[in-house]
């Protein structure tokens, strides 16, 4: 069961990312009651350029337990962006259950100033490293792009060709996830925002803005899966449903650019008496997209749906109740820790001034990878 | 093998021929080259060339280094898509036409719309 976790984020954090690291690590064990000596085992994930600056850092699987001076019996690197925070858990839960380990160490981040600094996103740390990123790069790295905001344009477009899906629709999306960002002391952006000011924002790759987009930001966040409660307060959560999905495709060789994975890594799910979702935010495309494949609606109407439901964390359908990383950030360029630490404070009725009364049963959808690759969804509850 | 279809592709492209792949085996065609089909894991492949016609699957704009810049997706006649940039603006399901622009020392296909502006 998860019985600690801890996330910090920073538009700019001035210290090294092993410095923040330890903070978001120790918090993390404090709350779990757990000492370095305890955890046996260790999940991390990393991004080029995140930890401080490097394109890598040599061997992490030493570096960070070096530094942290823990020493697992087991280690895994889960490397799918977004949804690797939850993998991680559930992974951790199967290893702590089968007697494998006791207490594992689950860690999403790093620093993404450095890479916004010198305008490099995930997707295009090829410029800056000089290294290669796909098999195909000589056929496709060739043309100027501004990924990943233009592939998620591509997606837009092709959905409001597809299905009438407007701007004002999308925009619908930052604007309730604002309100409910604005008692979140997580929050970068609390500032009431209306549709009139997400589509008036900057066009950056038509047709998204400026307002649809995360923001890169520092941090980390830590989880701690152990078979011991000990001092800690959490309820006892665990794991209802899990599902995973990777299309490995590129995606001018899917069958279409408008679904997800989260369509198969939801088969099966019931929602029905989900009292929140948190659904991975690095656009509000996304978010009506997985509106979408999960099931809220069927496929195309998810503008209608946004339209319609009241999705603040005081409405009838709670969607990322915190505000999502559109307003929290991102933190090295993944939120698959943004949205399950929102999930777990919403479960341990943590979530100050945002919390969604009688929160026992929240879904948690993680998308990720170069271009939509990856999802997993997750259902957690008592 | 890998290597040969990258520079069969490229002495393609430098002669203004815009190459894909077709299976014999189950009859799909790509773009992106590999040594097997990603389909059936067939190795009997065919490199083919394009008429160059197809239509735009999906485009956006974005201010690049010289203005305003088009990316997008095209679907050629041949049933395989591509990532390209595109020279005007269009809307999805135009047509559009392959030409080529010279990159780095060696030509790449970008695609040139038969309507719009
Ligand atoms: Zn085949």
């Amino acid at each position: 069961m998860i019985t600690g976790f801890a996330g910090l984020t920073y538009k700019k954090f001035e210290g090294s990312t092993f410095q923040l690291l330890s903070d978001v690590v120790y918090n993390a064990m404090e709350m779990a009651s757990v000492n370095s000596n305890d955890i046996d085992g260790l999940f991390f994930t990393m991004l080029s350029g995140t930890f401080d600056g490097k394109a890598n850092i040599h061997f992490p699987s030493f570096q960070i337990p070096a530094f942290l001076g823990i020493k697992p019996r087991y280690i895994d690197i889960v490397d799918y962006g977004g949804p690797s925070a939850l993998t991680m858990v559930y992974r951790a839960e199967k290893l702590v259950n089968s007697g494998e380990i006791d207490t594992a160490l689950c860690i999403v981040g790093g620093k993404g100033s450095f890479l916004r600094e010198n305008k490099v996103t995930a997707d295009s740390v090829d410029k800056f490293y000089n290294i290669s990123l796909t098999p195909f790069d000589e056929f496709f790295r060739v043309y100027e792009d501004m990924n990943p905001v233009t592939d998620y344009a591509l997606v837009a477009k092709r959905h409001q060709k597809l299905f009438g899906t407007t701007d004002e629709q999308r925009a619908m999306i930052a604007v309730n996830q604002r309100k409910n960002a604005i008692n979140n002391e997580k929050s970068l952006y609390k500032s009431p925002l209306s549709v009139k000011d997400v589509i008036s924002s900057r066009l950056v790759s038509d047709p998204l803005r400026l307002l649809e987009i995360v923001y890169p930001v520092d941090g980390f966040h830590a989880f701690i899966v152990s078979k011991h409660q000990r001092n800690s307060n959490l309820r006892p959560l665990k794991i209802h449903f899990y599902g995973e999905a990777h299309w490995a495709e590129m995606p001018p060789e899917l069958p279409d650019i408008v679904y997800t994975p989260t369509i198969e890594s939801s088969k099966g799910v019931s929602l029905e008496k989900i009292d929140a979702f948190e659904l991975y935010d690095s656009f509000t495309i996304t978010v009506l997209l997985e509106i979408e494949d999960i099931g809220l609606t069927e496929k195309g109407k998810g503008g209608k749906f946004v339209e319609e439901k009241d999705t603040t964390f005081k409405g009838e359908i709670p969607i990322n109740t915190g505000g999502g990383s559109l307003n929290v950030g991102q933190p090295a360029f993944m939120s698959g820790g943004v949205i399950l630490e929102e999930a777990l404070s919403q479960l341990n009725g943590m979530a100050k001034g945002h919390q969604v009364e009688g929160a026992n049963r929240v879904l948690v959808n993680g998308i990720g990878g170069w271009n939509r690759g990856h999802a997993v969804t997750m259902v957690l509850g008592e | 093998m890998f290597d040969e279809i990258k520079k069969e592709y490229i002495n393609l492209m430098n002669n203004e021929k815009l190459p894909y792949i077709k299976c014999k085996s189950c009859g799909n065609v790509f773009f992106y080259p590999r040594d097997y089909c990603p389909k059936c894991n067939s190795k009997n492949l065919e490199v083919k060339v394009s008429k160059g016609d197809g239509k735009v699957f999906s485009i956006t704009k974005f201010q690049g280094k010289k203005g305003d810049t088009y990316y997008g997706i095209v679907e050629m006649d041949e049933g395989f898509r591509i990532y390209s940039n595109i020279k005007n603006s269009l809307e999805i399901g135009d047509k559009v036409t392959v030409e080529f622009i010279e990159e780095n020392g060696r030509k790449i296909p970008i695609f040139k719309g038969l309507s719009g502006t």
